[in-house]
């Protein structure tokens, strides 16, 4: 017994001595500064959801940074540096996007992370990037508050907004239809945000709120929202519902049949979230930021490069989910090249009030990113589903372009409030 | 071999300083030192000194008293949210956050407690998803309080104020160091507490209810206790959760979550062990995090390891040391062991 | 009150579609006192398999593959509601040969094998069927809307409802009125007793089993038209079937339907009035429920409470 007590004693000891050494070496402050050699990697850590309510969108949000970084690296990296990317899975859920960010900064040495869908992983993701510096692009998660109250330095956003969306449709709706608009929201910060600025805009135009029909995330089962609805009999039903909830009330609505019984705005339609559906699943008018019919030079060469690289998915062709991701992740190379450095703060000067031309973006005006808010300001598309398909993929007409400031998310620019450069802990990556 | 439980490994009264516990606390007392040379990083620390608080006192209900409760990430969930308002409404405080977030904790288990403290078997686990259940859906729901789906976010990581001592928990290491002081305190405080008379009657109780009550014991008040002791740990845990966070989010109130902690502990053998929990919570957030980077498909293997487990030692790893320990001779098996066999 | 009667007809159709997502998982807990919580996961995999059968995704390119295409999307389908069903009693039968180990355990054990089996499935859904949204289709004769009152409905549902009342009143008439019923019903009270009638038992568990993850898979095939099919639709699916047999009082066959019934209405009901709670509605109703009759509706003793 006093064997091992002694051994146990001395064990201690030892362990405390090392302790003390470590201590005065030892990490406690991470050490953010590393070689600068001009052969070290640049690392990008990606945050996509590969599990959960986004998991299909995320897979394609991906895609669009693995083809970015694949065409930066085929043409010798950036600064003369190869990009290295690291996924990890944040599964939709906020405090998962925490620790991968977390890890992906401390343990994997990211110095950008690219990626989210899910709003709530987003702001999760850029509070602890923002604590450490690290830039962070949100490529698809469209609340406002993102760009809005829920703002960082570090964080720059790549889809177009609720807002946006609401008022390339509203107006148009509105005068084709008539004023009397019923709303299906998600119960959710989303679809709070959305119906907020939809019912702001539907007064502005002279329409009515008749009702808002909240229906709880995870919904599978519409028909009592439906029933509401066929009862009050609305012109324009505005609907800011989103993923998985949004697929089960197409396939729902198809089937009453009340698809053109009612005008339906959906705020954003999501192209994993429709692609290979039945086309009277996509009854409505919906926005979008891109679609790869548009008739735009580069477009049929984007859509190439898709096909060349991803060969065997399901999906045969980029919709606006990868297109987001591919642009984000391409811009903020071209920003570190541009910058001639990994500075974080330098980059991001880079980023903001970058103007990017229409034929860079396959869109129909320049986009910028706006320097008060880090959102980027796009062409936004409002489409229906297309009456004469070319072939199976050709699911959408496009209806309308909207030029960036004629859709321009007021109310985020008064809400958001980006820390100073000297709040943004500094770093090369 | 037939299944060893937590009664089959003889408890010791008195010092709670046995070579488990040693080990444990020079783990916690190092884990800055070693995490990162061993490819992890302070963060994930945190996360696991936090979901070992919860889980330990967890275990008291789920091992020791053998109520099976399957709803309890909605008590580490009113912590965090109880944590953060405190911080927003009331004061930055972090000694007023953290009993806010046991208080509220506490108040929530006590009054489901009496719900529910009636009900055996199944009927008790499924009344626990019943009210897990709907503390989630209000936290979704209640926008105003909680900032529903999205989280509350913004929570403050408040400075460290005890008498003239003063620093700042705002990077990762120091909030680490106070959530492992808090975690050594639960570890010991609930090493007492199951092996003093109290925890034979928690273990009575879980063998026989019936027998537990002729034989003087008021059963009821006891069950009441462990749940509402239990979802106390689980406040603490919350409160600590949000500030490493930095938010609170409702997911860690889902079904599913509540789920994954009763599957960590299952894991780890906190049916047969004291530090059951403890082997569980450590692998599951390693593996998540070691598999989780090299394939997206992790929880396939999880699950996979997770059900072969069940199949062929449902004792968990504390149950196969035991039984390791037992073939080389180290501790014989069986009520009359000489030696302390806790692992 | 007019208002309101759409609104019970959509609880009572809702009550049924419950139903029969209640059964297999009703008759497994009645008869195995095992808490199958991979039962969401059978009826995601009876769905994906049903779906396989009516695109013809078996066959890829080849001849046959193109000859089953051209056959009309009525047969197709009828096919997938055989196939579906049947693909999700083997992987049920899979998961009772997995089991066997917990037997003569505490019941957690058999739930919680069954928990990290519904992990495995639904990874292998997303392995083989991928992460996207994909959807059933179902016979022009059965799609579409009609209208009544006034008001349109969806004609699939109705159809779902009702073959909901056909499987429904199918199983009771298969546990009351056969000899195999009748040792089904014998095993769930008295293992022993079936065993000295010279019946095997571990056949028994497989069959019931089997015939439980069948009935699951009926339930997504039919459901998937409405409810949409995605890997991770079980979970989707097992919080309601759960609440149900609590409510109905766990091992009772009409305990379980009249609970799905009750659970349908109220949040049928309460639709109409705050959506956005619809759904807690479940959860009052079991809390009262249970409050008041601590083994549910028509719940008897069981091994479970111990």
């Amino acid at each position: 017994m006093s064997n091992s007590k002694f051994t146990r004693r001395g064990l201690l000891g030892s362990a405390a001595a090392a302790g003390g050494v470590v201590a005065v070496y030892g990490p406690w402050k991470h050490n953010r500064v590393h070689a600068q050699a001009s052969d070290r990697p640049i690392r990008i850590g990606i945050t996509s959801d590969a599990s959960g309510q986004y998991a299909n969108s995320g897979a394609s949000d991906r895609r669009g940074m693995l083809m970015a970084i694949a065409e930066a690296n085929a043409e010798g990296g950036v600064l003369g540096r190869k990009i290295e990317h690291v996924h990890i899975d944040t599964e939709t859920i906020p405090a998962t996007g925490s620790r991968v960010a977390e890890r992906l900064i401390n343990r994997e040495e990211c110095g950008f992370l690219i990626g989210a869908v899910s709003s709530g992983v987003a702001n999760a993701i850029s509070q602890v990037a923002q604590r450490y510096g690290v830039i962070y692009l949100n490529t698809n998660s469209s609340s406002p508050t993102e760009s809005g109250e829920n703002c960082h330095r570090v964080k720059f956003v790549w889809d177009g907004n609720g807002a946006n969306f609401s008022k390339a449709a509203i107006r148009n709706s509105l005068d084709a239809y008539g004023g009397n608009v019923m709303m299906v929201t998600n119960d959710y910060v989303w679809g709070h945000d959305t119906a907020r600025a939809t019912k702001a805009l539907v007064e502005q135009y002279g329409g009515t709120i008749m009702d808002e029909i909240l229906v709880p995330q995870g919904t599978r089962d519409f028909s009592a929202a439906l029933l509401k609805l066929q009862q009050a009999g609305p012109n324009v039903v505005a609907a800011a519902v989103g993923g998985d909830d949004q697929i089960a009330l197409r396939q729902q609505v198809a089937q009453l049949g009340m698809g053109d019984k009612m005008a339906w705005i959906n705020n954003q339609q999501d192209w994993p979230d429709v692609y290979g559906l039945p086309a009277d699943n996509l009854f409505g008018v919906f926005g979008t930021t891109w679609y790869h019919g548009l008739d735009l030079p580069g477009v049929q060469d984007f859509v190439a490069r898709y096909q060349a690289m991803y060969p065997d998915t399901s999906m045969k062709v980029p919709g606006n989910v990868f297109y987001n991701g591919y642009m984000a992740t391409r811009e903020l190379l071209a920003a570190i090249e541009r910058a001639g450095t990994t500075n974080n703060i330098a980059v991001i000067k880079e980023l903001e009030g970058h103007v990017m031309s229409a034929e860079s973006r396959m869109q129909h005006h320049d986009a910028m990113i706006d320097p008060n808010t880090h959102q980027v300001q796009q062409t936004i598309y409002l489409a229906t589903a297309n009456p004469e398909p070319r072939d199976s993929d050709d699911m959408y007409r496009i209806l309308t372009q909207s030029a960036p400031e004629d859709v321009r998310d007021e109310a985020s620019l008064g809400a958001c409030q980006l820390e100073s450069y000297d709040d943004t802990p500094t770093f090369d990556a | 071999m037939p299944m060893i439980t937590l009664s089959d490994i003889p408890a010791r009264g008195g010092s709670p300083f046995t070579p488990a516990m040693g080990v444990f606390l020079l783990a916690l007392s190092t884990a800055p030192f070693w995490l990162p040379a061993v490819g992890l990083y302070q963060y994930l620390g945190i996360e696991v000194a936090i979901w070992l608080i919860f889980a330990l006192g967890f275990n008291l209900l789920f091992g020791y008293i053998g109520l099976h409760s399957f709803g309890h990430g909605a008590y580490l969930g009113i912590g965090a949210y109880a944590f953060g308002l405190f911080q927003q409404e009331i004061a930055v405080s972090l000694w007023g956050g953290l009993l806010a977030a046991i208080s509220a904790a506490t108040i929530a288990g006590g009054i489901v407690a009496a719900f529910i403290s009636h009900r055996r078997g199944i009927y008790y686990a499924l009344m626990t998803i019943a009210f897990g259940q709907i503390f989630w859906f209000c936290a979704i729901k209640l926008h105003g309080v909680t900032g529903g789906e999205d989280g509350l976010l913004g929570i403050p990581r408040p400075d460290f104020v005890l008498g003239p001592i003063r620093f700042s928990l705002a990077d990762n290491t120091s909030l680490y160091w106070f959530s492992a002081v808090l975690l050594a305190l639960v570890a010991i405080g609930l090493w007492r507490l199951v092996n003093a008379p109290f925890g034979r009657v928690l273990q009575a109780i879980r063998q026989n209810e019936t027998r537990a009550r002729f034989v003087g014991y008021d059963v009821w008040r006891i069950k009441w206790l462990t749940f509402t002791l239990s979802a106390a740990f689980a406040g603490l845990a919350g409160g600590l959760f949000s500030m490493a966070q930095e938010s609170a989010y409702p997911d860690v109130m889902s079904l599913h979550q509540s789920g994954l902690i009763v599957m960590m502990i299952l894991v780890g053998g906190g049916l047969v062990s004291f530090w059951g929990p403890v082997l569980g919570v450590i692998l599951y957030f390693v593996a998540r995090d070691v598999i989780g980077g090299i394939t997206e498909t992790w929880l396939l293997w999880f699950g996979l390891m997770f059900v072969i487990m069940v199949m062929s030692r449902p004792e968990g790893i504390a149950g196969l040391i035991h039984v390791a320990r037992t073939r080389l001779g180290h501790a014989p098996a069986g009520r009359s062991a000489p030696k302390p066999t806790e692992v | 009150m007019f208002e309101l009667v759409p609104h019970i007809i959509n609880g009572l159709t809702l009550g049924l579609l419950f139903a029969l997502i209640a059964l297999g998982f009703t008759l497994i807990v009645g008869v195995m006192e095992v808490i199958n919580l991979a039962h969401g996961a059978m009826f995601a995999l009876g769905a994906y398999f049903a779906m396989t059968t009516i695109g013809g995704g078996w066959f890829g390119g080849t001849e046959f593959g193109q000859w089953w295409l051209t056959l009309p999307i009525g047969t197709r389908y009828a096919i997938g509601v055989i196939v579906g069903p049947l693909m999700a009693a083997g992987a049920g039968m899979i998961l009772e040969l997995c089991l066997r180990p917990t037997y003569g355990k505490a019941p957690l054990y058999g739930l919680l094998l069954t928990f990290g089996a519904a992990l495995v499935i639904e990874e292998i859904i997303r392995l083989s069927w991928g992460t996207g949204e994909q959807s059933l289709p179902v016979p022009q004769a059965i799609n579409g809307a009609f209208f009544m009152g006034g008001l349109i409905f969806s004609k699939y549902k109705f159809f779902a409802a009702g073959f909901a009342i056909i499987a429904i009143f199918g199983v009771w008439a298969f546990l009351e009125k056969t000899p195999y019923g009748a040792i089904i019903k014998a095993g769930a009270h008295d293992s022993e007793m079936v065993r000295a009638l010279g019946y095997d038992l571990s056949k028994l568990r497989l069959l019931v089993f089997g015939f439980g993850a069948a009935l699951a898979g009926l339930a997504g095939t039919v459901m998937a038209p409405i409810w949409g099919l995605r890997p991770h639709i079980g979970i989707d699916v097992i919080i309601p079937a759960f609440l149900i047999i609590v409510v109905g009082g766990v091992g009772s066959f009409w305990g379980a339907v009249i609970a799905a019934v009750l659970v349908g209405l109220s949040v049928g009901i309460t639709g109409a009035y705050a959506p956005a709670w619809s759904m807690l509605s479940m959860y009052l109703l079991l809390i009262a429920i249970v409050g008041f009759r601590a083994r549910g509706l028509l719940g008897r003793k069981s091994a479970l409470e111990n």
